[in-house]
This record gives C-alpha cells, structure tokens and sequence, in this order.
C-alpha cells in the first residue's frame, strides 16, 4: 500500500521526539454483505477501510494517530501527532532499515485467493437455501433472518525494529436467525458458522445443516419453561461452552490487566489457578479459525500458548508492549479492530483439550442442575472474577436424566470459583462452529471458542422459578 | 475540512452515485477530530488524537437497496465503491417501501450542539486534567491501590448530508467527557468501578473531584460483598442502571425491531404497559444535549416524541422506512442505516434517590449489571448484578454475585417510584427507579 521509502520517512518522523519503538499499520479491507428477511433479500451492503495507524511506545506510555489520507502530508502530520507522547524522554529510538519488500507468512493459515471471483448469485443462493430449510425443518417457524459477509483484510506492517510484513486475511460469515411460535408461545434460535476461508467452505458445510439447527433450537424454546433461580450444578456443552474459558479465565490472561496488576491472576504465574483437570490452550495457528493470524497487528507470527496446564497458571498472552515492560516476549496476541485502534493484547482461537471423562456419565452422575449446551453471549470483570453467561440452548437435568428445555437462563459466577470447581471433563473437544466477536475497550475482533463437555459442581442460575 | 467542504463531498458522491445508475442516493459524510488522554499513576499512558472521515451511502435504484461505508474519499475510491453497490442492489428484492423520505428538515433552531473551547483547547490543559483526576480518585480513600486510567476525551464532528432530492444540510457538533476507574483491595479480592461524566459543552462536566468522589465511592461501597439469600424483592435501579433498562425498551419500541416480530410490544399501542409513573420521551431538539440534532440520518427534521404516556403505550420510533411500511409517519429517528435514539428519556420523579431507599422495607438498590439481552421478542430480562440490600428503609450490606430476572412488563408495570436525579450524560438517561418486585437468584 505505501513504500518502504515512505514507511520509513514515517518512522523517522514518529521517533523525531524519542520513543523506545514505532510501528505503522496500513490497511485495506473490503467486504460485501447480504441480509435475507421474509424469504427475499432485503438489502445489501459494501464496507470499505483505507488507512494507517501511527504509534510511538516510550515505557509503558503509547501515543497514536491515525489517517485515512494517504497523502504524504497527511501521514507525517499523523506521526507527528503520535510522537507528542514521547516529548519529554528525549531517548532517541532504534531505527533499523526496512527490508525493500515486505514478507509474507513462509505458508499461510488461510487461502486468500480463493475468495476470487465469486458471483453474488453465489451468496444469494446460501441465504435462499438455508431460509428454505429453516422452514422446512419445522412448521412451528414463523420467521428467519440470515446474513452474510465476505470480507478480505490486507495489512502492512512496519516497525522501527525492522518488520516488514504483509497479510492478508479473509473471513466469510453465515448466519441463521429462526423464530417458531406455537401460537402462544415464541422462541428463538440462532447458528452461524464461517472462518479465515472462502464461499468453498459451504459446500462441507452446508446452510441447511446451520439452518436446520437454528430452527431445532427455536422450536425448543418454544417448548421451553422459565429457568430456576439458584445454586445447582452446571454442564457446559462442547464447543459453545468455549465461551466459559474466555470469558472466566482468558481475559484475566491478558497482558495489560497484568502488567498493570488489575487482573486477580497478576504475579500468579505457577500458582494453582483451576481444578488440576483444568488445560487451556490460546492457539493463533489453526488453519482456517476464525482467531487464527499467520501475524498479528503488531507483525509477530501467531503462535500456540499454554494458559493453564493440570490448573497451574503457565503464563499471559503478551502484546509488545506489554511483553517488553515484563520482560517477556510477544505471543502474537496483539490485535486491533481497524487502523483507527491502538493494538492491545487478545485472544485468538481458546479451547481446552480432551480429559478423561464420557459425556453420558456426567449427565448420569448430576442430581439436579443446568445443561448449557451454548452460550448467547457473555461478559467477565477481571479484577475480581465475576461473570456473567446468557444460555442460548439450555436444559435441566434431575437424577441424571435431561428432562426439559428452559428459557432465558442467566448464569452468574466467579472466574477462579468457577475453574476450582472443575469436577469432569469430558473426551468430546471441539472448536464451536460459530463467528464470536470479542470486545476489549471499544474494539472488536474474532475470535474462536471451544471445549468438550465440561461439568462444574455449582453455580448460581439466575432464572424466576424458586425451588 | 469544514461544514461547506463536507457537503460538497457528498454531493460528489450523490453525483457519482447517480452516474453509476442509481435512481436515489443519499450521501453522509462524518468528519470527526479525536483527542483522548489517559493518565495512570503519574504517567500519561496514552495519547491519541486523529480526525477521521467516513462516506455512508444509501442507493436505490427500481425499489432495491444497498448501503456503502467508506473511507476511501478519493474520487476514484467513491466512484468504484458506490458503482459496487449500484451493482450489489441488482440482487436485492423489489421493496416498495425503500427510497428516500419525502420531506426534509427546513431551518431548525440553534440546539447549542458546539462548544468552541473544545476546538479551541490545547493539548496540555486536557492532559493535566487526566493526571489531576488520577491524582484526585487514588487520594480518595485509602483502600485505592491502583487504577485502570483516568481518561479525558472530546471530538469534534461534522455531519453532512446531501442527496438526489435536494436536500443538502450540516452540523458541526462537540462532545466532551472524564472518566476514571480506581481498583481497590479489599483484603485478598481486588474491586474495580468506573464513573463518568460526558457532556456537549466543557462548563457542563461534572468536575474532577466529583468524578473522583463518585468512582471511589462505588468501588468502596461494595467492599465486602456477599450474595444475597435467592427470593423475589422489591429493587431499585440506579439511575446508571436505570438508563441501560431504557435502553432496551427503546429497542422494544423501534419500529426495525416491530416489523419483524422481534419486540415484546408487538400489537400494545394503547395498552397501559407501564405505571402512572412511566412517561418516557424521545426529544431529538433539546437544547445542548448529546442526543440532540436537527436532523436525523436521513435528512427528516428531528422532534419530541411521547412514547410512553403515565404508562401507556402511544407510539413506535420510526424511519421513514419502517413507517412506510407499519403506515406511519417518520418520528425522525433514522440513523441513516437503521433506527437510534435521539434524547430517549424516563421523565423525572419528586423524590431523591435516598427518599426511595427509606420507603424500601426488603430489597437491593442495584449499583451495576453485567451481561446483555439477546432476544427482546418475549421481553425477558435477566443480568448479573451487585449493590446494596436495604431492610427497613436502611442500606444493610453489600452484595454481589447475583442475578435479577423478570420481564420488561413486570419492570415497567412495577415501577411504583421515580427519583429526581435524571441527568443527561448521555443520549438514553433515566433517573433512578424503583420496581415493587422482582426475583433474586443468589444463594
């Protein structure tokens, strides 16, 4: 997008002040969107980014600007802008040569090129297909809304160190969105499914198989009664219930709420954190996932890090910031929405392995309790652990038989409580077929979730029904 | 680039829009100067400021729609993008209902949206204003031990609409506000509050010690915390907390959310929903508030709109789109791609927050809540919280950990108290409220 020559007047130009390191992040992103409403298309959307994010890092301060001119002028007022931070240091930063061209990943996670060359009969037909099942799948379906975007994000980074990198990133998106009424009463259910990949990924996939299950759980809720209130025992459900291990534990795993000690797991690093059945993984390098990086946004390869091993905390995912004050080194967990944000240390695809345990006889072994079988969404506070979990799909379990769907369940706990409380942990792994979004101070990114059947001793389900 | 400068970019793109074959455009251009400063400690930990600008673009061409966002303002990158969705609309279905309203906003009043000291202030008073609050909330008790950042922010924006039926129009608009999160330690559990304060004009902020005061108070206020027993209790919303519950009564009552089936009001207008004491207003012209504008998204003059009259239920929000379609009327709401709010308020009651805690005999006067609803078809509402419990009119201890459930209805049909603190600080306000029942799900 700009050249090495100007990439490097603007790190000079950045680093005119001082500052320990500059980094320019440019970008280009397109992407096409379709929404189906009442068996038609309703409308269609295009989104285009253009721009280049300027930072300057002194300490632990970071300044940052951003342009969506590309103009010359307007580059170097930016880095101008960016190295108001670093006024008062007077250190003079490194300044290494930029290679003359910039390097992509040695084999790419993703195949960009695939994304070529689609007709948008194409994407119009999944969104038909899948509209058309849903209202097959059950009579009881009174509605399906579904969405799709194709999207190609291309990013240069350069750093004052001397990166010079290129990706480039696709990301397709479906999903189904189905409300079943039996007259009285209504429900809802939700799928969507998708990744680092192209349209091709549908044809294994199909949109009847997502809509399908998207109707299932509508017509379940349909059928479904108010949730109980109070403590009982939880079983979280492969894949979706992912969600539990971002939210309870990855976001305190976060290198800035370390850094700055407001996480409730700084300075823990080999502590007992979890339940000794407790492994959680945070893997960048998953082929195709939805938070995989062949780099991330601060020009560093993803990697495979272990969280948490046997419950012992083994480490925090780091940004370069945050890894050059604690004497550590990047992850490749630095990652920004747009070049209008500063990176901050994320998550990119988080799971846990297999353990040992059959998932019938978890069920069989709980006396009286929730089934989760995926989560709608969720939000953590990190100093103090606490956490909240809305069940998109949710059953209650009594004397080891599952035997009714429940509606609108909240769960409530404590992080730490949470993963002490860790008494199973089933032989069913998987990553959730699902687009989860994160959101970390005002920025959105994809990530992926995963985990086998999981079960936890005891919980607070937030319902209406007592006793 | 200034008010004149945006619009004549728009009307660029309504121009290039047309050329690509497009029978209707509509074209927004933001621009919007960013400056945000945060302090940590005695150190500013960052420091940003930007202008960014953006194209949105609605086009429509035989009755199918399609929408553009761009930020790519070069005349070849408008060209290519709107001839893209020039293209995209061929596999849209015919709508009757879409293309652009009918009337537009003339001449509206001055709403006082712009304060010049904000485009006038320099960097340093803003970065000291951040080190100072720093400074002020870590002295505030002795128990605050670290902080996630005091944080300063303003922008300036100017919103330039132009389109394919002639009208062309401009605001330029500020935004201010202070921020802080003090993290204290109470014993081996460390506790976070956030509070802030955000207004048009700089002289409206509430100042550094009070935001001090108030973010340090609701951090130590929890101290100690315990579930509370599981049963159904009176509750009492904070009028933080409050605003996020009005928050999803707008989606409830945004026409987008009505047409498809997806709002728990579905067929109530005229029905009384809400108590007596349930009058709540969308009122895009109030003087100097950040909800406030001359005109919405797509150019229809904005107004005051009764929503909820002592309890019943009068009208949806809408665009001209939605209204085109339930047979209604635009109540100048469009966002320019959907339906927002403009000041969406809970009128105010007679007594003070603390006058509602006395009246409590049994209940938990709500401080916080996390979580979020995904589905406002049946209404339900459910999120983690912490607070205080009251007995006897009194505030008895902290508590945390726990759940409110019920239902939208149940909220607004139980509210049998509004307190006096409404303060815009924020386009959906309330003050706080009171609910005569509602089930905790504790221990």
């Amino acid at each position: 997008m700009l050249d090495e020559s100007v990439l490097s007047q603007i790190l000079n130009r950045a680093l005119r002040r001082g500052g320990e390191l500059a980094d320019v992040f440019c970008e280009r992103r397109g992407s096409l969107a379709y929404r189906l409403q009442d068996g038609q298309i309703h409308d269609g959307s295009i989104g285009v980014a253009l721009g280049v994010g300027i930072r300057v890092v002194t300490g632990e301060s970071a300044g940052y600007a951003y342009s969506d001119d590309l103009s010359l002028e307007a580059l170097l007022e930016a880095a101008d802008a960016a190295s108001l931070i670093a006024r008062t240091s007077g250190e003079g930063g490194a300044r290494e040569t930029l290679p003359s061209n910039a390097s992509s990943p040695r084999s790419s996670l993703y195949d960009a090129a695939k994304a070529n060359g689609v007709a948008q009969g194409q994407y119009v037909a999944l969104l038909e297909r899948a509209d058309v099942a849903a209202r097959k799948f059950d009579p009881r379906v009174v509605a399906v809304n579904a969405h799709l975007t194709d999207e190609l994000q291309e990013v240069w980074i350069a750093t004052s160190d001397g990166v010079f990198v290129y990706d480039r990133r696709p990301m397709i998106t479906l999903g189904v969105q189905v409300v079943a009424s039996d007259g009285k009463e209504r429900g809802s259910g939700y799928a969507g499914d998708g990744g680092r990949t192209s349209i091709a990924y549908f044809n294994a996939h199909s949109p009847e198989e997502l809509a399908s299950d998207a109707a299932r759980i509508a017509a379940v809720n349909v059928e479904a009664r108010p949730a109980p209130a109070g403590e009982m025992e939880m079983i979280v459900g492969a894949g979706g219930g992912g969600v539990l291990l971002h939210e309870a534990v990855g976001h305190g795993l976060e290198s800035d709420f370390n850094r700055r000690g407001t996480s409730l797991y700084s300075g823990r690093v080999g502590e007992r954190v979890a339940s000794e059945l407790v492994t959680i993984y945070d893997d960048g390098n998953l082929a195709e996932e939805r938070g995989s990086l062949n780099v991330d946004d601060e020009g560093v390869p993803g990697q495979h890090k272990v969280l948490v091993e046997n419950g012992i905390l083994r480490g925090y995912m780091q940004d370069v910031l945050n890894a050059r004050l604690m004497g550590a080194a990047s992850t490749g967990s630095g990652r920004r929405q747009s070049f209008r944000f500063p990176p901050q240390p994320r998550m990119c695809n988080t799971y846990m392995p297999d353990g040992q345990f059959a998932v019938d006889d978890i069920v069989r072994s709980t006396k009286r309790g929730i089934f989760a079988k995926s989560f709608s969404g969720g939000q953590v506070e990190i100093s103090k652990g606490d956490f909240v979990f809305m069940v998109g799909e949710g059953y209650l379990v009594e004397d080891g038989k599952i035997t009714a769907p429940l509606k609108n369940a909240t769960i409530v706990g404590n992080g730490p409580d949470a993963m002490t409380k860790v008494v199973a942990v089933a032989n069913d792994s998987r990553l959730a077929r699902r687009h989860y979004t994160c959101g970390k101070g005002g920025q959105y990114v994809p990530v992926g979730v995963g985990m086998p059947t999981v079960k936890i001793s005891s919980i607070t389900v937030g319902g209406t029904v007592r006793g | 680039m200034d008010e004149a400068q945006a619009v004549e970019l728009a009307q660029r793109a309504v121009e290039f829009a047309r050329a690509a074959g497009a029978d209707e455009v509509e074209a927004t251009v933001s621009v919007s100067r960013r400056f945000h400063v945060e302090a940590r400690d005695v150190t500013i930990s960052k420091l940003e400021q930007s202008t960014g600008r953006t194209l949105g673009a609605r086009i429509f061409t035989g009755g199918r729609k399609a929408a553009l966002a761009t930020s790519d303002l070069s005349d070849d990158g408008m060209r290519a993008a709107l001839a893209r969705a020039v293209e995209q609309a061929e596999v849209v279905a015919v709508d009757r209902f879409a293309g652009l309203p009918e009337r537009f906003s003339g001449d509206a009043p001055d709403l006082a949206l712009f304060d010049p000291s904000i485009a006038q202030r320099a960097g340093d008073g803003r970065v000291d204003e951040a080190l100072e609050l720093e400074q002020l909330v870590r002295r505030c008790d002795a128990r605050i031990v670290n902080s996630s950042g005091s944080h300063y922010n303003d922008v300036v924006s100017i919103t330039a609409i132009a389109n394919s039926a002639g009208f062309a129009g401009a605001y330029t608009s500020t935004r201010a506000s202070r921020s802080t999160g003090p993290v204290a330690h109470d014993g081996d559990l460390k506790r976070t509050a956030h509070y802030g304060t955000a207004a048009r004009h700089v002289d409206e902020l509430e100042s550094l010690d009070a935001v001090a005061r108030a973010a340090a108070e609701r951090v130590t206020a929890l101290f100690g915390a315990r579930k509370p027993p599981t049963g159904a209790y009176t509750v009492i919303f904070e009028r933080e907390v409050a605003a996020s519950v009005l928050e999803d009564v707008f989606a409830a009552v945004s026409a987008a959310n009505v047409a498809v089936g997806n709002s728990w009001l579905v067929d109530r207008i005229g029905d009384a929903v809400g108590s007596e004491r349930v009058t709540i207003v969308d009122d895009g012209r109030m003087h100097g508030k950040l909800g406030s504008s001359p005109f919405d998204g797509e150019g229809v003059a904005t107004q005051r709109t009764l929503v909820f009259d002592r309890g019943a239920l009068r009208t949806f929000l809408f665009d001209t789109y939605y209204a085109r379609k339930l047979g209604s009327a635009s109540t100048g709401n469009s966002t320019g791609n959907g339906i927002g709010t403009n000041n969406f308020y809970l009128e105010r009651g007679a007594e003070s927050l603390a006058q509602l805690i006395a009246g409590t005999k049994r209940g938990v006067l709500v401080l916080d809540t996390i979580g979020f609803a995904t589905e406002h078809a049946s209404g339900t509402y459910s999120r983690g919280a912490r607070g205080l419990f009251i007995e006897n009119g009194e505030v008895a201890y902290p508590v945390d950990e726990f759940t409110i459930a019920g239902t939208y209805g149940q909220i607004l049909a139980g509210i049998d108290a509004v307190a006096d603190d409404l303060r815009f600080d924020s386009p959906v306000a309330s003050p706080s409220f009171r609910v005569a029942e509602m089930t905790i799900s504790g221990n």
